[in-house]
């Protein structure tokens, strides 16, 4: 039996049946690593959530298994839980409660005594920077402030796997940093991280290796820079008039490979980068095709995204 | 803006609310369901009152008889509040920003408010009566005593939602009317509504004496139980007229009063 | 693991309890930060004390019964069933907070959730409860049952309460929407109204007499009111404590059931 912290066998999650049935996991397989950061990338829908219910006991899997800290997540729910911190999508904070109340409270769930919760809840308010906001009512907190508790939360009981569903939905760029700055520090000292996120950044930034899911499944999977580096080739991504779309997208065609691009736009992979921009540009002149504007990206997560569905993530160009 | 205007932008908004009350039926179902339920609970348990001789001679034939009006005035109540309730969730979210931005009556936006509880009154008195009367009650001032409960049940809505919007208006807030609504409930309470006064004793008695709304009520009552007489008229049509000035008066205040602050 | 965490109670038991304490503790403290929600339940049963009793006191008044000792029993079981709505309003409102899930998650025994929210219910009926006695004492009630009748009120209010509570979650836990809080205040209000509430069964008519016959809480108000219209007698007790005890049960496997099926 695997000694991995988060496994996945041909996991399945359906909900409503018959015609309505939505597949929002349709057999995933996963193995996380002992002490990795593991990020589940995909636009909204894809499943990533539910992948994460199931795994923290929220969602029971319709079929497949699995397995948390080495126990089942169906038969040993009880076990898994104590194992296990988890912060999810929205910030599982009462906002009548102070940050310092819910601390406390979160001890108390996980069957800390009362000095040691309170001992721990002090640590955990230092930690993510609220100790001055503890006694404030969580209704007055930023978004980054509730997220950050979230967080704290989510770690009173030191836990040895941690889930976090979308942490930096919604936040400041700074507040985003912070938090992922206590990401890898959590990391560092041992705790096995699984993360869901749409942000590119964030998966490249954060994780060791990512798994890119859409619709309920896992597309590919690896340490980003080998999966960049398998797109191969930068694209060169030109704006043209829309009276000239086709005979720009013969033109270009000549160069390389067409790949998915956003409205608007067309995009080729060149396979020596910059050195075929040049002849691109010569070519789509000699055509008469005026370039509004032109762009060379080197092969991101988006492109392996895109080469992988035929679609970009949301937002990402 | 001309007259005509105004009475056409007013009957506009008038369909427009009556049909966002038709869509909430969920929201109109407290109007109809709870006042024929404290009927139908007052009657099946106080029919004892109708063997005492002063309550057959004087007051009505059955408590079926007496329930009709509390009934009545109950609804139109529930639906003044609720209406209300609607007003101030326009302010709320905007949509009554969205009308003055517009070249629309202002007058108009309360107006039509009000004439929907006039509309939505008519139709609950319709309602209750006939459903009252399938059961086994009878109109004894006849079609002229119909016509009687009628115009009450439409004076006493707009009289209720005239004192309401203009809470509504200064509030812009649903929660704040949804507050007031308790003290209709006092006010219904503390009167002839569900029972006659002539059976109360001590302050009880007294405060039910002097509360307007067993005066509207007992004018609907005569409606029901009496011959004719101007009796009736005065308590069931004035009274409830003389408060919807007042409430009409407030409401536009509130609106002025608005309308200046932005 | 750090030596703080390794202090955790291992005893199941003391950290049931430990865990229905502090589910306790938070139900109140929502209701001291958020008084306006409790504020209803707490004016609505002493208002219907003295409407009820001044308004329709005539109608018992000619059975030679005191209309306040007739209608405090009645309004101190609604006003401890007032609590339970705050507990369906509390877990909607943690559900859309995704609170809930934070305590789905929690290593504590799954029951506790129904547990935790009926001793909430009990700890939230105190204050309504306590209210309506102080004040129909205020208004003449007398207890010809002793301190047992005021027992046997506090003993009926909480186990409506609890009832009350099951069948608020049984239902939040299904519906997961208002609609729940909304069913919950209907089947409390007919559950109520529709038994022996303004007159005893042989002054009512027809229909509700026939409703108010089957009805469970014509029973529990039996129970409740006999201190305060005579002697306390077996013959009016163990109707009740029937009532009471069935209604309880079948409420808590609602609850409890509802709660396996939110998890599947």
């Amino acid at each position: 039996m695997t000694s991995s912290p988060i496994v996945a066998a041909q996991l399945v999650r359906h909900f409503g049946s018959g015609d309505d049935v939505v597949k929002a996991v349709d057999g995933v397989d996963l193995e996380v690593n002992a002490g990795e950061i593991f990020g589940l990338l995909g636009p909204n829908g894809a499943g990533k959530s539910t992948i994460v219910r199931v795994f923290t006991t929220l969602l029971k899997p319709t079929s497949g298994s699995a397995r948390v800290a080495g126990f089942d997540v169906v038969r040993d729910a009880d076990k898994v839980r104590r194992s296990i911190g988890v912060a999810l999508q929205d910030a599982a904070i009462d906002p009548l409660m102070t940050g310092r109340e819910l601390l406390n409270l979160q001890a108390v769930l996980y069957g800390l005594t009362k000095g040691a919760g309170r001992t721990r809840g002090d640590e955990l308010l230092e930690r993510v920077g609220l100790t001055a906001a503890a006694e404030r009512r969580v209704g007055t907190y930023s978004g980054g402030m509730r997220r950050r508790l979230d967080l704290a939360l989510s770690l009173v009981h030191e836990p040895t796997v941690l889930f976090l569903d979308e942490p930096t939905t919604g936040l400041d760029p700074m507040s985003r940093l912070t938090l992922w700055e206590e990401v890898r520090r959590l990391n560092k000292s041992g705790t096995t991280v699984l993360l869901t996120t749409q942000y590119l950044e964030e998966a490249d930034q954060l994780a060791d290796r990512i798994a890119i899911v859409d619709h309920g499944r896992i597309v590919r999977a690896g340490v980003p820079r080998d999966l960049k580096a398998q797109v191969g080739s930068p694209t060169l991504f030109i704006d043209v008039d829309q009276s000239h779309i086709e005979s720009a997208r013969s033109t270009l065609a000549r160069f390389g490979e067409l790949r998915p691009s956003a409205e608007g736009t067309l995009g080729v992979g060149l396979v020596r980068g910059a050195e075929d921009v040049a002849l691109v540009v010569r070519a789509l002149d000699a055509a008469g095709i005026k370039v509004r504007h032109l762009e060379l990206n080197e092969p991101s997560l988006d492109d392996v995204f895109a080469e992988a569905t035929g679609h970009r993530l949301e937002g990402a160009q | 803006m001309s007259i005509a205007t105004t009475v056409a932008h007013s009957a506009q908004l008038t369909k427009r609310s009556v049909r966002g009350r038709l869509r909430q039926p969920a929201a109109l179902a407290p109007a109809f369901i709870f006042p024929l339920f404290f009927a139908a609970l007052g009657s099946a348990s106080f029919n004892r009152l109708a063997r005492d001789p002063y309550f057959s001679e004087n007051i009505a034939s059955s408590f079926l008889d007496y329930a009709v009006a509390g009934a009545v005035v109950q609804g139109v109540l529930f639906g003044a509040t609720s209406a209300a309730g609607d007003l101030a969730t326009d302010i709320e979210q905007g949509f009554f920003e969205r009308l003055l931005a517009s070249p629309i009556s202002r007058v108009s936006i309360v107006l039509g408010r009000l004439a929907a509880s006039m509309v939505v009154g008519v139709s609950q008195v319709v309602v209750f009566i006939s459903l009252f009367v399938a059961f086994g009650a009878r109109v004894t001032s006849g079609a002229v005593g119909v016509i009687g409960l009628i115009v009450s049940g439409a004076l006493l809505g707009l009289a209720m939602a005239g004192l309401m919007a203009a809470i509504a208006i200064k509030s812009g807030s649903p929660e704040v009317v949804q507050g007031s609504f308790p003290l209709v409930f006092v006010l219904l309470f503390l009167s002839s509504a569900f029972f006659p006064r002539h059976y109360m004793t001590g302050w009880y008695r007294t405060v039910a004496d002097w509360n307007p709304m067993s005066h509207i009520v007992e004018g609907m009552q005569g409606f029901m139980n009496h011959e004719l007489n101007v009796d009736q008229f005065v308590k069931a049509w004035l009274v409830p007229l003389g408060i919807s000035i007042v409430g009409i008066a407030f409401a536009l205040r509130s609106l002025n009063r608005r309308l200046a602050a932005s | 693991m750090s030596a703080v965490v390794e202090t955790r109670r291992h005893d199941a038991n003391a950290r049931s309890l430990d865990v229905i304490v502090a589910l306790v503790r938070r139900s109140l403290l929502r209701v001291r930060r958020l008084p306006s929600a409790f504020i209803p339940s707490l004016i609505m049963p002493v208002f219907q004390l003295v409407t009820f009793s001044g308004a329709f006191g005539a109608a018992v008044r000619f059975l030679g019964i005191d209309p306040m000792n007739w209608y405090m029993p009645l309004n101190a079981i609604q006003g401890a069933s007032f609590g339970a709505l705050g507990v369906s309003f509390g877990l909607l409102n943690d559900m859309e907070t995704g609170f809930f899930d934070r305590v789905l998650m929690a290593p504590a025994r799954r029951s506790i959730i129904v547990f935790g929210s009926y001793a909430a219910a009990i700890a939230r009926s105190v204050v309504p409860v306590t209210f309506v006695i102080l004040v129909s004492f205020l208004g003449g009630l007398h207890t010809p049952g002793g301190p047992v009748a005021i027992a046997m009120v506090i003993m009926a209010s909480v186990m409506v309460a609890l009832s009350a509570c099951g069948l608020a979650l049984g239902l939040t836990l299904r519906l997961r929407n208002l609609g729940a809080a909304t069913l919950t205040q209907f089947a409390i209000f007919f559950g109520i109204f529709l038994s022996t509430s303004q007159v005893p069964l042989s002054e009512m008519s027809g229909w509700l007499q026939a409703c108010a016959r089957v009805n469970p809480m014509t029973n529990i108000l039996r129970f409740a009111r006999q201190g305060f219209l005579g002697d306390i007698t077996w013959a009016q007790t163990w109707g009740g404590l029937v009532a009471m005890v069935a209604l309880l049960a079948a409420s808590t496997i609602f609850a409890l059931t509802g709660l396996r099926r939110f998890e599947r």
